[in-house]
């Protein structure tokens, strides 16, 4: 560590996290915007698990149940999540295949590795690069909307896919818990601070030293 | 100012127009100051405010086979899920897509017209705590990918025809992106509290 690397927290500064404006600790308020002022955001590790487990648990009804029922000429079809991108590799449409399961599969599923594997090693005092867990951690934040693609591709086929009796699809249960998964999931990336990693990185060093 | 992601104290006061700043130990981007930010906002913000209400107002998208036609506008999107049974769904997809978009861009409106003019109105705080607060819950693009998504999937159903609406609602995400992408919250915030000690 070098000399140079003063956290505001050492010097009892809190970073407002609207408004970015530096005050001090005891402050509970910010005095500039009014939002309420942390050292580091409360109970950070245990509402991300919490909010982790949620995401991981609706995540199995969100492929078991299909996402979308088909109704072509009185007979109904369900397919669920993976099932679609299967019917598309069938169709030849690899890249818009890809695109689902890029999104809806490997995109969660990565966001559960990522924030356990941070989490875990926050508590770990792992010495892992900080830098490189911080680059994951913003991966992981921005990547979080995405997810929602499919919900939205649920929503335009049900509503333009009604031909009379002929053909029409209805939205399956799945498409509520994945929309339940991508935002706690969204909310769980939000709640982790990543600038526990950077406090235990800071501990270590002075261990060394 | 304080990283927000590593909480390392840096020096930004020296950031000329045009420079961004990003963080010595983490690399976390910390502030940027673009010449005239707030007019290039305002301009996109109206231009999206405009385009906005022309996708509300013609069809969104079209679906024809054997002689029959279904054509929607970006209403009946979510509007449909509704009827199916799935509220919730339906209300998030509004929200995400049109509602909180659209309470942004008003509030950008609000926001850059006394900061472009340089007075103090006494809504500017917490109209910018409305815009900071919820602008990682707007997903215009995510939508206009997932419009392309079910084009593809449904192409070789039937025919499917794009509307004057999904063309302005592609223009309104393009000038969302843009205007929300400008406004630099260390910035935004640094200019409201100059004016008001003014």
């Amino acid at each position: 560590m070098t000399s140079s690397d003063i956290t505001a927290a050492s010097r009892h500064l809190a970073a407002c996290h609207l408004c970015c404006k530096l005050a001090d600790a005891d402050l509970h308020h910010c005095p500039r915007c009014g939002t309420a002022l942390h050292l580091r955001k409360s109970a950070s590790i245990q509402r991300t698990l919490a909010l982790l487990l949620t995401a991981c648990l609706l995540y199995i009804p969100a492929n078991l149940y299909p996402i979308m029922i088909t109704e072509q000429l009185g007979s109904s079809e369900g397919s669920t999540i993976l099932g679609g991108v299967v019917i598309l590799l069938h169709h030849g449409a690899a890249p818009v295949a890809l695109v689902i399961f890029l999104f809806s599969v490997m995109v969660p599923l990565g966001k559960f590795m990522a924030l356990f594997y941070l989490v875990w090693t926050v508590k770990r005092h792992s010495p892992v690069s900080a830098r490189q867990r911080t680059t994951m951690y913003q991966i992981t934040e921005f990547v979080g909307k995405w997810s929602m693609v499919d919900v939205f591709v649920v929503a335009i086929l049900v509503a333009l896919v009604h031909l009379g009796g002929l053909l029409s699809i209805r939205p399956g249960l799945a498409a509520l818990c994945f929309a339940g998964v991508v935002i706690i999931t969204m909310v769980a990336a939000e709640s982790f601070d990543p600038r526990l990693i950077w406090d235990k990185t800071e501990e270590n060093g002075r261990k060394k030293t | 100012m304080a990283c927000h992601s590593c909480d390392k104290l840096v020096n930004v006061a020296s950031l000329e127009e045009g420079e961004s700043a990003f963080c010595p130990r983490c690399g976390h981007f910390l502030t940027r100051k673009l010449p005239d930010a707030y007019g290039r906002i305002l301009s996109f913000t109206i231009a999206g405010i405009i385009l906005l209400i022309m996708a509300n107002s013609y069809s969104f998208l079209s679906f024809s086979s054997t002689g029959l036609e279904s054509v929607i506008t970006l209403r009946e999107t979510p509007g449909a899920v509704w009827q199916y049974g799935m509220p919730v769904v339906a209300v998030l997809v509004a929200a995400f897509i049109i509602i909180i978009p659209a309470f942004i861009l008003l509030l950008l409106l609000l926001l850059c017209i006394p900061l472009y003019a340089g007075q103090y109105r006494p809504w500017l705080v917490p109209v910018a705590k409305g815009v900071f607060l919820s602008h990682n819950w707007s997903m215009v693009e995510v939508f206009i990918i997932g419009v392309i998504v079910s084009l593809v999937k449904i192409a070789d159903m039937a025919t499917v025809g794009l509307g004057i609406s999904f063309w302005a609602y592609a223009g309104f995400a393009i000038c969302f992106t843009v205007a929300i992408s400008s406004l630099d919250r260390y910035q935004c915030w640094e200019r409201i509290e100059a004016l008001q000690r003014q």
